[in-house]
């Protein structure tokens, strides 16, 4: 019998913009066929051999050394170091524009193309965005504001198309069907219902931040994470062990956490939360190593997914319903392709010609401080999770009104970085992942005794405090097609052409200066230093938080997508990753995907 | 001996074919600089070199064949629409019995790919050939290739755990081992103590499940070894700057010292080039051959470090000795451990109860 072609739903992309559709619709007996560009990776209990996929191994994170043979970009020849389940930049590069004109390839912006996608490298940090974060615009009109002479920021900004009430109902579903840990007390943001499982022991290391916040008044909470640390009912996973008594789920604690995949299934990736449990469904059907190539309509009616099967052979997939979900920058980019080949494509989505398609790309303010414990504390930081404490201090109105910005950050530290042997040597003074390695090779005096010297001052001994924050969002930053650098399936290329605000320099300057704040007052001060991702050279730097592109919005003119998150210009295409945000949210930002997802999820079971 | 065929795994193949094989474009991409032909075939596959896949091997019933033994998977893709037989011929089978490649099925479909796992124990280097349509052809995307003493060619695989140099000369290797110990902790008082404590110190039996083939006294921690490999396989296209710097090396050496063996070397002298190496000027090199040495020196850093640290069965840190140095140098103010590197990973090297590798 011949592989069906026709579905309810197809779904471009299983990470956190299209597992929870597929989830949700599954459920209600819709077709659904979920199309994934990269790999399937088990975990060990779905294998015949009982391994997994995945492999606590830093050399998968972090591979070998490749270099970039591109054509007309101007780090051709550079060191590149990609995980197993990163694209190749040869194969598949994203090009961002530096502040001095060059183009160069970067491995920046992806987030992983696998099934899951970016839930199965992140960290886990699973923030509910703030009331605020939903009203950027009205909250700053008539607000002074720092370093924003002309009224940038209360002119590009815009309030989401819903509250965050209309919102919260659908965190609580993500929250309850991914599966968390975390503490409700504290935080700023409204709750209806608690649905965090409990939190692991901090590692110890964490009391230095702790004593840090408390020392400056601020209200800290555990930091809420994807990783179950008892079963998980909603997707039918074992808890880590052991399953009672004061360690219960303690064994979940490996710094193989932040970039790896979990081979245990503790880590709530969308995979093992929303699609194993589905997998088995006859309503379903899920293709990995599947490439989209480009949608063709009819119409409004986009009525063809043209995409590549692993062979690379063309195969072409029909849904009453499509939703683009493959992550900002390729969602983006998938537009402008399928506009490039369709003359009526291009009319449809770029409505008007109003240059929004692509246009208000967002990644994060983020940066943050970082400095090593005094001898002779050191700490095991190989048994931890990614993080332990969180405040909401610079997202409260007080702060903001205080420090003149216009919206908030998340703070939290990092307890998995540097925690691992080879992590250490390779972060060691880089700046992004285009950088691994250059410190440490670079530092040619580090050897025997002072190597020792070196690992003794670090190893178990960083800390550091990370901030993530809103964007100003700006026309000028955008993905385009690049005009001459292709991918292996001669597609062109994204290119990425973004920049700072001054207000966002100004922001990351204050949330960075808190971050050292704490570590200052909770007695880290050894080789303290603080700063935001805003120096000329890192302009592709995003923490792997890719959105914006394709916001939604109230007024055709103004948006790409309506409120649903369907394309003004369609009656049947969807964009549900985080391109469809017109502000990034002052958090991580996979929950609000999801809860985001969850909610259109809701919309399309009605629809359809 | 015959090989131990084990069931193929569609899903496995297809993830590793469709990242690294599936293309349109027949462009060189992934050349950079170690083939140096743009119409040979492994510049166009990504990561060629993990072809054909080595992983680990796990049977339940069978403990002692999966701690043993690697699974090896060979893959070819087809290109257009013909569909020759494929089959593998190779020295970790018998030579003279060609086993057929089966197709492998997505959506119940066959795809451009056929694929052949077998069981291979470790520590092995093998050759082999594809055979299309009966004829012997080269992997188009294995880049480890050797020619035989009597002047044919094979393409090449080694599984884990092997320790014979495959791209090193012995001289080399001596080399690049007091290099090595130069950068690496182990050679400091307190380095050559603990491993001192550690080589004498742990159990037979570990001893012999661990590390005892890759022990050598001459190499604490196989990082040597871990290069040699890497040279082989993922960055094959650095083995020419190990070829030309350790020759320049050898022969400024041998200037300075021309009565002594390079065994017997002073540590001094070494620590000197080293320097030299760092600051870019060193009396004696050819920079008309090899311009930066600076460069040579990063990348030497940067694969030593790698290869002490990183999971023993890339070929180096014999036995987690590394890590164990780590654990037992690093302590708290209580003097307790701070790097439980052991409940993070599978027996037998670590003790995590759910974990298996």
């Amino acid at each position: 019998m011949a592989e069906p072609t026709s579905f309810d739903v197809v779904i471009i992309g299983s990470g956190a913009g299209g597992a929870p559709i597929a989830h949700q619709l599954v459920l209600a007996g819709k077709n659904v066929l979920v199309l994934e560009k990269g790999p399937l990776l088990r975990t060990q209990d779905e294998t015949a051999d009982g391994r997994s996929d995945f492999r606590r191994d830093e050399l998968l994170s972090t591979g070998a050394e490749k270099r970039i043979t591109l054509d007309g970009v101007a780090n051709r020849g550079a060191a590149y170091y990609s995980s197993h389940v990163e694209p190749d930049i040869n194969d598949e590069p994203h090009v961002y524009r530096t502040a001095s004109g060059d183009d160069k390839a970067t491995i920046e912006g992806y987030t992983a193309q696998v099934v899951g996608g970016g839930t199965q490298l992140y960290g886990g940090v699973s923030y509910r965005f703030t009331e605020r974060d939903f009203r950027l615009q009205s909250a700053n009109a008539g607000r002074p504001l720092r370093d924003d002479p002309n009224g940038d920021v209360a002119r590009e900004a815009r309030d989401w198309p819903f509250t965050y009430a209309d919102l919260e109902e659908f965190y609580v579903q993500a929250e309850t069907l991914i599966g968390l840990n975390g503490q409700v007390a504290g935080q700023i943001k409204h709750f209806s219902k608690d649905s965090y499982q409990p939190p692991l022991r901090p590692n110890p290391i964490s009391a230095h931040v702790e004593a840090g916040m408390d020392a400056l008044g601020m209200t800290r909470y555990r930091t809420p994470l994807a990783v179950i640390t008892r079963d998980h009912e909603p997707s039918g996973r074992r808890g880590p062990l052991p399953a009672a008594g004061p360690d219960t789920g303690e064994t979940a604690k490996t710094a193989f956490v932040n970039r790896y995949g979990d081979p245990l299934g503790f880590k709530s990736s969308t995979y093992v939360a929303l699609l194993r449990p589905i997998l088995s469904r006859p309503n379903f059907a899920l293709r990995p190593n599947c490439v989209v190539t480009h949608l063709e309509c009819t119409g409004r009616t986009v009525s063809k997914v043209h995409y590549l099967d692993p062979s690379g052979t063309p195969r072409v997939a029909a849904g009453k319903v499509v939703v683009v979900a493959c992550s900002a920058i390729e969602s983006v980019r998938l537009l402008k392709l399928s506009a490039a080949a369709d003359p009526a494509f291009d009319a449809a989505i770029n409505q008007d010609g109003n240059g929004i398609l692509g246009g208000y790309f967002l990644t994060h303010c983020f940066g943050g401080a970082s400095a090593l414990v005094d001898a002779p504390a050191r700490y095991d930081k190989s048994l931890t999770l990614d993080s332990d404490w969180s405040s909401d201090h610079c997202a409260t109105d007080e702060f903001l009104e205080a420090n003149q910005l216009w919206a908030g950050a998340a703070l939290y530290n990092n307890t998995s970085d540097r925690a691992l042997p080879l992590a250490l040597g390779r972060n060691y003074q880089s700046r992004d992942l285009d950088t691994v390695w250059d410190g440490f090779t670079g530092e040619a005096r580090l050897t025997g005794e002072a190597l020792v010297g070196f690992l003794g001052d670090h190893f178990g001994r960083g800390l550091s405090m990370t901030f993530m924050a809103n964007q100003v969002p700006l026309k000028s930053n955008r993905i385009e097609l690049h005009p001459t650098v292709k991918d292996k399936w001669g597609r062109a290329a994204a290119y990425i052409i973004k920049g700072w605000h001054p207000h966002d320099v100004a922001a990351m300057t204050t949330f960075a200066q808190v971050c050292r704040d704490v570590l200052w007052h909770g007695g880290v001060r050894k080789d303290l230093g603080a700063g935001g991702v805003y120096g000329n050279d890192d302009l592709a730097r995003c923490a792997n938080h890719v959105l914006g592109g394709a916001r939604f919005g109230t007024d055709p003119r103004d948006s790409v997508l309506d409120g649903d998150c369907k394309a003004w210009g369609f009656d049947n295409l969807y964009v549900t990753d985080g391109s469809c945000m017109p502000t990034s949210g002052g958090g991580n930002p996979t929950l609000t995907i999801e809860a985001n997802a969850f909610r259109v999820a809701r919309q399309l079971k009605e629809r359809i | 001996m015959p090989a131990e065929l084990i069931a193929l795994d569609h899903q496995y193949v297809l993830n590793f074919a469709g990242r690294c094989l599936a293309r349109a474009d027949g462009a060189a991409r992934h050349d950079y600089g170690q083939y140096g032909d743009a119409g040979d075939s492994r510049s166009r596959a990504c990561e060629g070199w993990r072809f054909p896949l080595i992983d680990s091997y796990r049977d339940a019933a069978r403990p002692e064949i999966g701690a043993r033994s690697n699974r090896v998977t060979f893959v070819y893709a087809h290109q257009g629409d013909a569909r020759p037989p494929i089959a593998v011929i190779g020295t970790f089978a018998t030579l003279f019995e060609p086993l057929p490649l089966e197709p492998v099925t997505f959506v119940g479909e066959p795809t451009a790919y056929v694929a052949l796992s077998v069981l291979v124990p470790k520590g092995q280097v093998h050759r082999y050939k594809l055979l299309v349509d009966g004829v012997p052809v080269l992997d188009p995307v294995n880049p480890q290739r050797v020619t035989t003493a009597d002047g044919e060619a094979w393409s090449r695989f080694f599984t884990e755990l092997t320790t014979q140099p495959l791209v090193l000369s012995r001289r080399e290797l001596l080399l690049l081992t007091r290099l090595t110990d130069h950068i690496l902790p182990f050679r400091t008082t307190e380095g050559q103590r603990f491993l001192q404590y550690f080589y004498s110190g742990a159990d037979r039996q570990a001893k012999d499940t661990q590390y005892a083939r890759a022990y050598r006294l001459d190499q604490p921690v196989g990082v040597v070894n871990f290069i040699d490999k890497l040279l082989a396989r993922e960055e094959n296209h650095h083995a020419i700057d190990y070829r030309l710097c350790l020759a320049q090396i050898d022969a400024i050496l041998s200037r300075r010292h021309p009565t002594i063996d390079v065994a017997a070397i002073p540590k001094e002298s070494f620590i000197d080039l080293y320097g030299q190496l760092a600051s870019g000027s060193i009396d004696g090199w050819d920079y008309a051959s090899y311009r930066e040495p600076q460069y040579f020196l990063k990348l030497l850093r940067r694969h030593t470090y790698t290869g002490a640290f990183s999971h023993p069965r890339h070929g180096g840190n014999v036995g987690a000795v590394a890590w164990a140095y780590l654990e037992s140098t690093f302590r708290d103010d209580a003097n307790a451990s701070c790097f439980a590197w052991q409940r993070a990973l599978e027996p037998p090297l670590g003790d995590n109860a759910a974990y298996v590798g």
